[in-house]
């Protein structure tokens, strides 16, 4: 099975730590479902063009963290991922972007009143437009 | 990476040395982990092919021991150990020049108890390899992807590459690709392979070997050798000052007050950006080429593999 990951070769952050956010990622958000063989490592390596001990940590650490399991003479399967895991998740992933976002501002000097009322009013325009679309209740 | 005790090595050398007319290669030391893919990268006459043919045991060294498969060193290498080598020399046999290549790989299926004939045949047509014709008329690139159909039809475990893609074809070159990683994907297939090609190291290679002046400098995970160094442009503070940042190894003005930095991973200046002393404005990886050249001058990678 085809893995969206992307790598950015120019990144300071190591190979292998680009493959494990984004496939735990892919894990968590329930996009890759419970249960899913996943390429086997020197297959995965392949399409990757990465090495097999690079797929092989990311394997391992994952599996160290029980989002995945190895069946001897199988392979590896994406393991289920509790309703609490992903809360957790979830709020991980926004809280870090949020995080960027508040950073951005302070290091152009934005103050917190600007801020707060810049977000309020996004926040407005986002959840607006989707609630006129009726996607969000 | 940490050498598991249980890994087996296909080929070990062992302070190996070979006195040539013009040199001497060696000492040598490297292990060729089985089920792994090891690329041999230098300069024109390092010492890559001898390297091979050691492997091959096509030539015997003059001091040092070699073993494959945990055997016993410096002995014959073993019939049954020989049928499953499968070998592509950088300039193909003299002695199958008259025959066309049909006729050679009839030849080559009685040495190779695990000669596929379904296979060859599905390669032959794949790679449009002119069968009937003699092998020394074919084009030089024809004659490589027979070369290469044979190697993968011989259903080796241990396959010696010197050169493959000399001559090839860019879509050749691509079913070469994709042919041996299909054959990786069967149990403990290990692949030695000698090559310019960059695009060939980052597609098939697990640990790249530095072969230079007739020596090994090291062997190196490829991921980890390709992430060592980053080359950054900064903006916000003099050379003098971003040499001392940790990490870093030079740095040249490149425009106005725009500084090209070279660095050992690039965590020394993200620190500095970080803290708001330095903007960084792009930065880059470098390329294997790159990369091998400061190797030679003396920056090897930290994490080299014995």
């Amino acid at each position: 099975m085809w893995i969206p990951i992307q790598i950015n070769e120019n990144s300071a952050e190591p190979l292998y730590h680009q493959i494990e956010t984004q496939l735990r990622s892919l894990i968590v958000s329930g996009q890759i479902e419970e249960g899913t063989l996943l390429p086997s490592i020197r297959e995965f390596a392949g399409s990757l063009n990465c090495s097999v001990i690079t797929v092989r940590r990311v394997y391992q650490d994952l599996e160290n963290e029980g989002l995945l399991r190895t069946k001897q003479g199988t392979g590896t399967f994406v393991a289920s991922v509790g309703a609490g895991e992903r809360d957790a998740y979830r709020r991980t992933v926004v809280q870090e972007a949020v995080e960027a976002a508040v950073d951005t501002g302070i290091s152009v000097q934005y103050k917190e009143d600007e801020l707060k009322n810049l977000f309020l009013q996004i926040l407005k325009q986002k959840y607006g437009d989707a609630k006129s679309k009726g996607e969000f209740k | 990476m940490t050498w598991a005790a249980e890994q087996i090595n296909a080929i070990e050398m062992k302070g190996v040395v070979k006195e040539g007319r013009r040199k001497t290669i060696g000492p040598l030391d490297l292990r060729i982990p089985q089920g792994y893919v090891v690329a041999l990268v230098g300069p024109n006459g390092s010492g890559k092919s001898t390297i091979m043919n050691l492997m091959l045991q096509t030539i015997h060294p003059d001091a040092g021991e070699i073993s494959w498969y945990g055997g016993p060193a410096n002995q014959a290498l073993p019939l049954d150990l020989k049928q499953r080598i499968g070998y592509v020399p950088e300039n193909p046999a003299l002695e199958e020049n008259f025959l066309t290549a049909r006729e050679a790989a009839e030849f080559r299926s009685h040495w190779y108890p695990t000669w596929n004939q379904q296979r060859f045949e599905a390669l032959v047509s794949r790679f449009e390899i002119p069968c009937g014709e003699r092998l020394n008329r074919m084009s030089k690139g024809e004659r490589r992807k027979f070369e290469i159909a044979a190697v993968l039809a011989a259903g080796s475990k241990l396959l010696l590459l010197d050169e493959p893609s000399s001559g090839l074809d860019p879509f050749a070159w691509k079913d070469m690709i994709e042919q041996l990683r299909a054959c990786l994907d069967q149990e403990d297939v290990t692949i030695v392979i000698s090559t310019h090609v960059v695009e060939e190291v980052k597609r098939l290679a697990d640990f790249i070997v530095l072969v230079h002046r007739g020596r090994i400098w090291g062997m190196a995970e490829k991921d980890a050798l390709f992430s060592i160094w980053k080359e950054v442009w900064v903006r916000g503070a003099e050379p003098e000052e971003l040499a001392e940042v940790p990490g870093v190894l030079s740095c040249v003005p490149d425009g106005p007050s725009v500084v090209r930095v070279l660095a050992k991973n690039a965590a020394g200046l993200e620190t500095e950006e970080r803290a708001g002393a330095i903007q960084i404005l792009k930065s880059r990886s470098l390329e294997l080429d790159e990369i091998l050249e400061l190797w030679i001058q003396g920056h090897p990678p930290e994490e080299l593999i014995s």
